[in-house]
């Protein structure tokens, strides 16, 4: 009895597994269905070719829920489903896109276009031989380079080949600071490293605390870390350094990016820098950081981290919101040895179905009046990766600032992906967050050790 | 469980009479492994073939989510139960000689063929794996295993899962003992006192792992009240707040802390249930003897459970060597509180490296091999002294 109750239980939830399976793709099937007979039917009355593929849907998958998802769907309708009468797209968003994506390749029943959160993923999948090519969907690549520049489109390149199309950005590079405090303390916002140490020099003989800094972020705590030693490369190192560090060609070990750990030690371990001291960086949480520079008295003064942060400040959401601008601003990371740069993160389209309202779709919503529009819809804080979309398309003036100074060097060049997203992740979110808490933990007499552990996980 | 392992002894001898009363002969023997096969297989081909069925009609039906699984449910219990009679059926029209010994076959079969796809096939799978690489393209024989036994966070991490196996058991076993003597001799308030032990073991251990890092919550000093209760009494008492799960060492220790305080009350009970089956004449004799307290404690009650207390020791031994939920939620293995399953997922998911993921999998399976044996070898003891 026992035993045939098992078994009904695991027919029970197969059956249930079964059922959610439908629901799902039940839509897709249906119109698929619809699709093909009509088109069968055109193919009878003389159609042509292609349209025999057309399924008339088009779906699209990807790790954005709640207003980013609805905003992503409200361009799609405005912009493509509106626009021609061939297909319909869909967003699907989820929180778990990153494994269900992976459980929906391996099914066999992968979206037709997925944007992925980070570019290794695609290049992932590209070598599995999963993705349709950009080449093979007719692209040329220098229209996408002209497009996004071709720096962005260089990251969904493998064996010669482009899987990978620009999507949403976000910027990194900002540091932020209490803006009434600054007033109140006659300090201007810095524009150089020297400018930086001399404005924190300032404020700790003034009796303040210029830096909250927190690293911690459980399972992946460290990784803001690994920010500030992003940042401070691609402008000390320059973007050849740079892209060479990251493609694991220069070690951590290398003068070059040591300089950049020295650079960052400066600021964790001068005494008074830091609130709390550098060896309780790592057990600060990142969401937590900045809250004590809104205490009052403010009890730090600055906090670098990526725009998304103003969604953790104090009473975010709420009706005693701080206030952009009036409460809070942020200047872009100083410039060191006179290199400026930015540092972005951001999303990339991989295509599964090669089929030209996949093209159509990808042409329409990629193209600059639905990027722009992209930046007039509330609540959100993506930036178009598109050359040609600048400040003016952003509503949010914190947004704004931040795609216009990401624009500008995304148009000069010198615009760099979060480089522990593309190592490897045994690096990238491994060892190199790991060795982050042992330099801010135990630091700085321990660097050379530290840099050659992540080099020996690096393969170096 | 008692049934599960009963059960097989009970039917064998009872086929075994059957034998002797009318022997099938050969061909009755052949016919019977032929039968016995069918009837093995019969019944998950056959739900297959209904659910596949099923699937594929309701997949065409526009229904609502609901109603799609209502009938997934009926079709899936009542469907699989309606097979399983008719398979008894079916065998009861065999002659009775062939058909009895074939029943068995019928009913535990199709378990054994489930548990051989879900759980045998994936096992030896996963040791397959674990000798390819990365993506599971080529063998590169015990590269998986050079690296298990050789990078330093897989080193601690095997350091402090026999840290977790050595400390938990002990630690559990001992405090659940002591409390069911002790709450043994309580006059009405014994049950009371055990529930409030035992209450922990309703919490999920996530949800434990959740709760007690808020007990372990740390603030830096001046930046707002400690909401941690470790360290609001520690800063009470005038100390500087500490970042206790960061606390090289110590750390592993207050991970262990939540798994003694979940698991005890489960030690407490089974401990305690076997203490109350001691036979009190034996206690009274040895009482009457002379002996003190806590010699009847140590050589009549302690050797009398022993079995009990291995079996509880051995489960505990077996959580902790699978420990994974409380370290991901707690810490996420940083800061040197790496275990073993913590290190499997990690390679398996975050690095993605499938090879390395199944060579730590296959060798928390082996290390858990030895002590399930002893477990389950200490469990029949028991169970033939009842």
């Amino acid at each position: 009895m026992r035993i045939s109750r098992a078994i009904a239980l695991g027919a029970v939830s197969a059956m249930l597994l079964a059922g959610c399976t439908t629901n799902v793709y039940e839509e897709g099937a249906f119109a698929g269905g619809g699709g093909g007979d009509a088109a069968d039917a055109a193919g009878g009355g003389g159609g042509g070719g292609n349209e025999a593929d057309n399924t008339g849907q088009v779906l699209v998958s990807g790790a954005n829920t709640g207003v980013e998802g609805a905003a992503l769907q409200e361009i799609y309708d405005t912009y493509v489903n509106e626009a021609q009468d061939d297909f319909t797209v869909t967003y699907s968003g989820s929180d778990g896109f990153e494994q269900e994506v992976i459980l929906q390749i391996e099914g066999g029943t992968p979206p037709d276009v997925a944007s992925f959160p980070q570019p290794g993923a695609v290049i992932e999948q590209a070598e599995q031989g999963n993705l349709v090519a950009l080449e093979d969907l007719g692209y040329d690549i220098e229209e996408l380079n002209s497009r996004f520049g071709e720096y962005l489109v260089s990251l969904g390149e493998y064996d010669g080949k482009h899987y990978g199309i620009p999507d949403l950005v976000n910027f990194k590079s900002a540091v932020w600071y209490n803006v009434p405090a600054f007033e109140e303390g006659g300090y201007e916002t810095p524009e150089t490293w020297d400018e930086l140490i001399a404005l924190s020099d300032q404020m700790v003989a003034d009796g303040l605390t210029p830096w909250c800094l927190g690293t911690g972020s459980d399972a992946a705590t460290g990784w803001p870390g690994t920010d500030w030693i992003e940042d401070i490369t691609l402008r000390q190192a320059g973007v050849d350094d740079y892209d060479a560090w990251v493609n694991g060609e220069l070690p951590f070990s290398s003068d070059s990016i040591k300089r950049s750990w020295e650079l960052f030690g400066d600021i964790i371990f001068t005494d008074g820098y830091v609130l709390g001291g550098a060896n309780n960086i790592s057990g600060n949480d990142f969401r937590d950081a900045p809250d004590p520079m809104f205490q009052d008295p403010p009890q730090c003064m600055m906090h670098r981290q990526a725009t998304f942060i103003t969604n953790f400040f104090p009473g975010a959401g709420s009706d005693d919101e701080l206030t952009a601008g009036e409460d809070y601003d942020f200047f872009p990371f100083p410039d060191i040895d006179g290199n400026s740069g930015a540092l972005m993160a951001g999303q990339m389209l991989a295509i599964f179905r090669n089929a030209p309202e996949v093209k159509e779709y990808l042409d329409l919503y990629t193209a600059q009046e639905p990027q722009c529009a992209l930046g007039t819809i509330a609540g959100i804080s993506f930036i178009s990766p598109r050359l040609d979309v600048g400040e003016d398309c952003y509503d949010n003036i914190i947004i704004a600032q931040a795609a216009g100074t990401l624009n500008e060097a995304l148009n000069s060049g010198v615009a760099r992906f979060d480089g522990s997203d593309l190592m490897p992740p045994e690096v990238g979110s491994g060892e190199f967050w790991n060795s982050m808490n042992n330099y801010t933990d135990s630091g700085p007499d321990n660097l050379d050790d530290v840099l050659a552990s992540i080099d020996a996980a690096f393969g170096n | 469980m008692s049934d599960t392992l009963t059960q097989p002894d009970l039917e064998g001898d009872e086929s075994e009479v059957v034998y002797v009363d009318d022997s099938p002969g050969f061909g009755g023997t052949l016919a019977i492994i032929f039968f016995a096969v069918l009837a093995t297989l019969a019944v998950p081909l056959l739900t297959y073939l209904m659910l596949n069925a099923g699937f594929n009609f309701l997949a065409d039906k526009d229904l609502p989510p609901w109603a799609i699984g209502l009938a997934a449910i009926l079709v899936g219990t009542v469907g699989t139960f309606a097979l399983f009679t008719i398979v008894d059926y079916a065998i009861k029209l065999l002659p009775h000689n062939i058909g009895e010994r074939v029943r068995p076959y019928a009913w535990a079969g199709p378990a054994m063929v489930i548990v051989g796809i879900f759980l045998l096939y994936p096992a030896i799978d996963t040791v397959r794996i674990s000798f390819m690489n990365a993506t599971s393209t080529e063998y590169i024989g015990f590269e998986n295993y050079v690296y298990v036994f050789t990078d330093p966070a897989s080193l601690r991490s095997l350091r402090n899962t026999l840290g977790w196996v050595f400390i938990v058991p002990i630690v559990c076993v001992g405090i659940g003992l002591g409390f069911a003597v002790l709450a043994d001799r309580l006059q009405r308030t014994e049950s009371f006192a055990k529930s409030m032990i035992f209450l922990p073991m309703a919490i999920s251990f996530i949800g434990a792992g959740i709760v007690w890092r808020f007990v372990y919550s740390f603030r830096i000093e001046g930046t707002g009240e400690q909401i941690g209760v470790l360290n609001a009494m520690w800063t009470s008492l005038g100390n500087a707040p500490v970042d206790w799960l960061r606390l090289a060492g110590w750390n592993n220790i207050f991970l262990m802390i939540v798994m003694v305080w979940l698991q005890t009350g489960f030690a407490m009970v089974i401990l305690s249930a076997a203490i109350k089956g001691v036979p009190g004449d034996i206690l009274e004799a040895a009482r009457i003897d002379g002996a003190t307290e806590i010699q009847v404690f140590w050589r009549v009650v302690v050797p009398s459970i022993m079995s009990s207390i291995v079996v509880v020791y051995t489960t505990m031994m077996i959580q902790a060597l699978k420990v994974f939920d409380i370290v991901w939620v707690m810490t996420g293995g940083q800061a040197g509180t790496e275990v073993i399953a913590e290190r499997m997922i990690r390679q398996m998911f975050t690095f993605r490296d499938f090879g390395r993921g199944a060579a730590v999998a296959t060798f928390m399976f082996l290390a858990i091999v030895p002590i399930m044996i002893l477990n389950i070898r200490r469990f029949r003891e028991e169970e033939a002294q009842r």
